[in-house]
């Protein structure tokens, strides 16, 4: 770190960097991590007013409110404590993982400032409830900890990438609860250590290296015995790709419970495929009532699809601030977060009071004309799936470069309101919304579909493309070339993020930086506006 | 054993896609229609005016161009297929049948719709049909619905072609003549001393797939004829016989090479393989030609991305049932190399075979042309002694 | 008398107060510290990880091999 000039020294700068915080240029946030940790030397320094509201109302208020929300969760029972604590101990994604959480919101908000701060950090907080609501979900019901009976006999469980709006008409009188969504999806971003013992394990067995690493991981959870009873039986699908359709093999050797396939056509764009796949909905529903003894409330269903589309047409003005004025307070990754679970796990309380908040601040930030990310020199928009590992990349890549990204392309599936007018409107809007699921919305059905980018870009105002290179993602590997041609005939600044989704073995984080800093260097020909953040060791980070 | 009367020429046509047969089928003035999977059921795109290629890629071992177009971490088969496209190895294919069943093969068929000067053929199109994952009677209806959409109003639409049930029921009974035939070839794999090696019969089936019938099926006749009184050699030339499971292959060479090492494959479980893929399609009472059609390539399909409970652990029952019927020792398992589907199925097999069923299993990875089979080799010999000496230990 | 008497109760009250004021301050400004100098990610990271993961990695775990592989429910195909 650079030795502070004691005989130079400006009390009046010092003063002003003390209340405000250092302008961009001056930070050097690269100087605070302690090498090869992703640990902080301190916390950074955000002027008063920015870090005190970071302790209070981020810090401190996350820690009481993951307290708050087991209780909240458990419907005030005590004994969500000694399930919290004996899950703990029982699951590695848990005990190794999860008790880093504040750590996620530190990388995925550095460096920023006011309404944006509060703005997506208030998004980190609904993914943290969310995930406190499944977690506690499972860990009462879970029969490994002695979790309660008569809660798994009114649960279903599903692959994370089955809408969790399947089971509105139910909400009543049972529970759903994803398998994947939080002891691998959500570890990921959190602690990404963890996931490499599933990915291990599954090999172990004798799958190759090659398939989709995200499948491996979702297969190795159960090869570990690290997934949770909580469930009499479970539904599957083939969302979002082959790989999703090859994990159910292994899924349903070792899960050994009654297991309903509902698979989603490939071809979406076709509306004679609607009638099939709504089909498929209702053979789902049919196989919930007959395992958990429940029956299909209309009532239930509209109400909670009405409060979805609430949270559709916010998100709906969200994008159009987001997209057409430099106001928009969510940086990238909490906008990519913060959809891609909501809009996948369904209607929760927690994504109408967080929108609330946002709302308010977003309201602000247009009247008053606060510019939210004054540094942008670039708008961008991220394509394909993106580094679960590194999801906050686009973090540094403000600080570092100043590339904003202002949207990505799983923030743009499921973009649809639901109709609720009749009974056949319905089936059919939620079959075809059921089709347009993250990894999948843009990847299958056609090249069209993927080469939506070109209009987003216009859309989002966009001058430059982060494209995702999941390198064992076989159908956007498929593609790569048409992609490159694509670029170099529209004149359209691309830079390609390789990553193996959760795997941060196959390319590190340093890897992906070094790639955008090439870019930028030497295509751009710009210079940084941190150049502390260009390269630095957090090799052994969460 | 003596050689087949016409072993050589059914290779010859193995060694281009558009192969003799193929270049005197659209010299008759027929439509030419390509296909990669078994879902795309050829006996719809061997309608009276068309014929149906199963594409291959012979011969293609470094595909460079769609390298660069599908990067190096996708399947060779898919690869080689686009290269050999971009080639201009698959201009005589008029029209493109395309299913989305397995990601590369569909990456790469949307690459010939994408691509205008790919194909060069000006009546050229690609179309695509919605294959389900089920076996139940909506997946049936769907499939259906899709075929006459996707294949029998496009290929009328587009080409004119007689897609009445008169031109179905036609094909259906070509096709039945075909299947038959090459089941009856394959039975004699079932004999105690085979009179058929694998591989000639992989090359039966293969040439049975990428020529028009109607101009193979004289030479598939009298290959049968000659089997039936084809003595096997005294002292058989393998040490095992084995049953071959996986994806993808077309390569007669990969048998070979699995024979050379002292294993004869008696029956081929994969895709481009005979069993199920030359079944005979029956017309049950009250089904249109075209429902019995859906129900056929629907039901006997054994494909890896089936996802009800009962049809993924019934796949193995599967499996093993076939090796007990063709006398099998051992079961080779081998799948492309970046096959999503099978890298799962084939590590279960590898688990489930042995374990519940009792059957030695090799299970291997392997590229779509094997120029490196030095490990290959090592691998099958490993294999046919560890059989051998179980064999042995039994007293069999 | 009563003048000492007051004093004695103000200056109680005074120490009511300090602490009233102290304690919590003191705790609040604890967890700045704690939140300043990253100490909660500082014992994740050095202690509560590499213990909880040698907890893990020695915990018995059930062979996938033993599980079977029959027909479960035939209903729902």
């Amino acid at each position: 770190m650079k030795k502070p000039d004691f005989k130079n020294l400006d009390i009046k700068k010092l003063a002003r960097d003390f209340i405000h915080g250092k302008p961009h240029e001056e930070r050097r946030l690269g100087d605070l991590y302690i090498p090869g940790t992703g640990l902080y030397k301190h916390r950074e320094w955000r002027g008063i007013k920015d870090t005190m509201y970071y302790f209070n109302n981020i810090w401190l208020y996350n820690y009481g409110n993951i307290v708050m929300d087991l209780f909240r969760y458990s419907n005030g029972n005590p004994k969500v404590l000694l399930q919290f604590l004996k899950g703990t101990w029982r699951y590695r994604w848990m005990g190794q993982t999860y008790l880093t959480v504040l750590h996620w919101f530190d990388r995925g908000l550095e460096g920023l400032r006011g309404e944006a701060l509060k703005a997506s950090a208030w998004h980190y907080r609904a993914l943290v409830s969310a995930s406190l609501s499944q977690i506690v979900g499972m860990f009462m019901r879970d029969a490994n900890i002695g979790g309660d009976p008569e809660l798994r006999a009114k649960t279903m469980a599903h692959d994370e990438t089955v809408w969790g709006g399947i089971f509105y008409p139910y909400k009543d009188q049972m529970e759903n609860i994803p398998l994947q969504m939080i002891p691998y999806f959500v570890t990921c971003h959190c602690n990404n250590h963890t996931v490499l013992n599933y990915i291990d394990s599954i090999q172990s067995l004798g799958l190759p290296g090659d398939p989709c690493p995200m499948c491996q991981a979702e297969s190795g959870l159960y090869v570990e015995d690290d997934m949770p009873d909580f469930y009499p039986a479970y539904i599957t699908t083939n969302e979002a790709c082959d790989g999703s359709v090859a994990t159910s093999i292994i899924t349903d050797w070792l899960a050994q419970k009654p297991l309903f396939a509902m698979p989603q056509p490939m071809q979406f764009d076709d509306d004679t495929v609607l009638e099939n796949c709504a089909k498929e909905m209702e053979g789902a529903w049919r196989f919930t009532e007959e395992k958990l003894g429940v029956e299909f409330h209309w009532d239930e269903l509209v109400k909670n699809l009405e409060a979805q589309n609430e949270l559709m047409r916010f998100e709906w003005e969200k994008w159009d601030v987001d997209a057409n004025t430099p106001y928009y307070p969510v940086n990238g990754v909490a906008q990519a977060l913060y959809r891609i679970f909501q809009s996948q796990y369904g209607e929760r309380w927690i994504w109408h009071q967080v929108d609330a908040k946002v709302r308010k601040i977003m309201e602000k930030c247009v009247e008053e004309r606060i510019e939210t990310f004054p540094k942008t020199r670039h708008r961008v928009i991220a394509w394909s799936c993106a580094p679960l590992y590194y999801s906050n990349w686009c973090t540094w890549a403000y600080n570092c470069w100043g590339l904003n990204v202002v949207i990505n392309m799983d923030s743009l599936m499921f973009d649809m309101e639901i109709r609720t007018d009749s009974y056949e409107n319905t089936l059919m809007d939620m079959a075809k919304y059921h089709e347009m699921a993250p990894m999948r919305r843009n990847a299958v059905g056609g090249l069209h579909h993927i080469f939506m980018l070109w209009e987003n870009m216009e859309r989002f105002n966009c001058d430059m493309v982060a494209m995702y290179d999941q390198l064992q993602c076989k159908g956007m590997q498929g593609v790569v070339g048409l992609f490159e041609d694509e670029f170099r005939a529209r004149g359209i600044n691309a830079f390609w993020v390789p990553h193996a989704l959760p795997d941060k073995r196959t390319v590190p984080r340093s890897e992906i930086r070094q790639i955008i800093n090439d870019y930028m260097f030497t295509v751009m020909g710009e210079e940084p506006l941190d150049p502390t953040l260009l390269d630095f060791d957090d090799s052994d980070s969460w | 054993m003596r050689d087949l009367k016409h072993l050589i020429y059914f290779e010859d046509l193995l060694q281009e896609a558009n192969n003799e047969l193929v270049r005197k089928g659209k010299d008759d003035g027929n439509l030419c229609l390509g296909y990669t999977c078994y879902f795309m059921p050829e006996v719809l795109l061997d309608l009276p005016g068309c014929f149906a290629v199963r594409l291959r890629a012979p011969k293609c071992t470094s595909p460079d161009m769609a390298t660069y177009y599908m990067s190096g971490r996708t399947c060779h088969y898919g690869r080689s297929l686009l290269e050999r496209a971009l080639e201009g190895g698959y201009n005589f294919i008029d029209a493109q049948l395309a299913t989305e069943t397995c990601t590369v093969t569909c990456r790469f068929q949307e690459h010939l719709g994408y691509m205008d000067d790919v194909i060069n053929n000006a009546t050229f199109k690609t179309e695509f049909t919605d294959v389900p994952f089920k076996k139940n009677e909506n997946s049936i209806d769907h499939y259906e619905k899709q075929l006459k959409l996707h294949v029998l109003d496009f290929l009328e639409r587009e080409f004119g072609v007689d897609v009445s049930d008169e031109a179905i029921m036609k094909s259906i009974e070509i096709n039945n003549e075909v299947n038959d035939i090459i089941t009856e070839i394959g039975n004699f794999r079932k004999l105690d001393n085979p009179t058929i090696t694998g591989y000639e019969f992989h090359v039966i089936t293969l040439v049975s797939m990428v020529c028009p019938k109607y101009l193979i099926i004289d030479k598939l006749r009298e290959t049968l004829e000659e089997l039936k009184t084809r003595e096997p050699d005294d002292k058989p030339n393998y040490k095992i016989k084995v049953l071959l499971a996986g994806s993808e292959n077309d390569d007669p060479d990969f048998i070979k090479l699995i024979e050379g090492c002292g294993a004869l494959v008696v029956a081929d479980r994969f895709c481009y393989g005979s069993l199920e893929a030359r079944g005979h399609i029956n017309v049950e009472p009250g089904d249109s030609p075209l429902r019995a059609v859906a129900k056929h390539y629907l039901l006997t399909s054994q494909c890896a991305r089936f996802m009800e409970q009962r049809e993924m652990r019934n796949r193995k029952k599967v499996i093993a049932d076939y090796a007990k019927e063709y006398k099998a020792d051992g079961i080779i398992v081998a799948s492309n190399k970046f096959c999503e589907y099978w890298s799962y199925e084939r590590m279960i097999d590898s688990i489930v075979l042995p374990r519940d069923y009792g059957f030695p299993v090799c299970s291997i990875e392997k590229e779509y042309i094997n120029t490196a089979s030095g490990q290959l080799r090592t691998r099958f010999q490993a294999f046919v002694e560890s059989v051998e000496l179980k064999k042995l230990q039994e007293g069999v | 008398m009563r003048k000492r008497r007051k004093e004695r109760k103000a200056r109680r009250r005074r120490r009511v107060l300090g602490r009233l004021i102290g304690i919590p301050a003191l705790i609040y400004g604890g967890l700045f510290a704690v939140f300043y100098y990253d100490l909660d990610g500082k014992l994740l990271y050095y202690f509560v990880e590499p213990f909880m993961k040698n907890h893990f990695d020695r915990m018995e775990r059930r062979d996938p091999h033993s599980v079977p592989y029959g027909q479960i429910d035939d209903e729902y195909m």
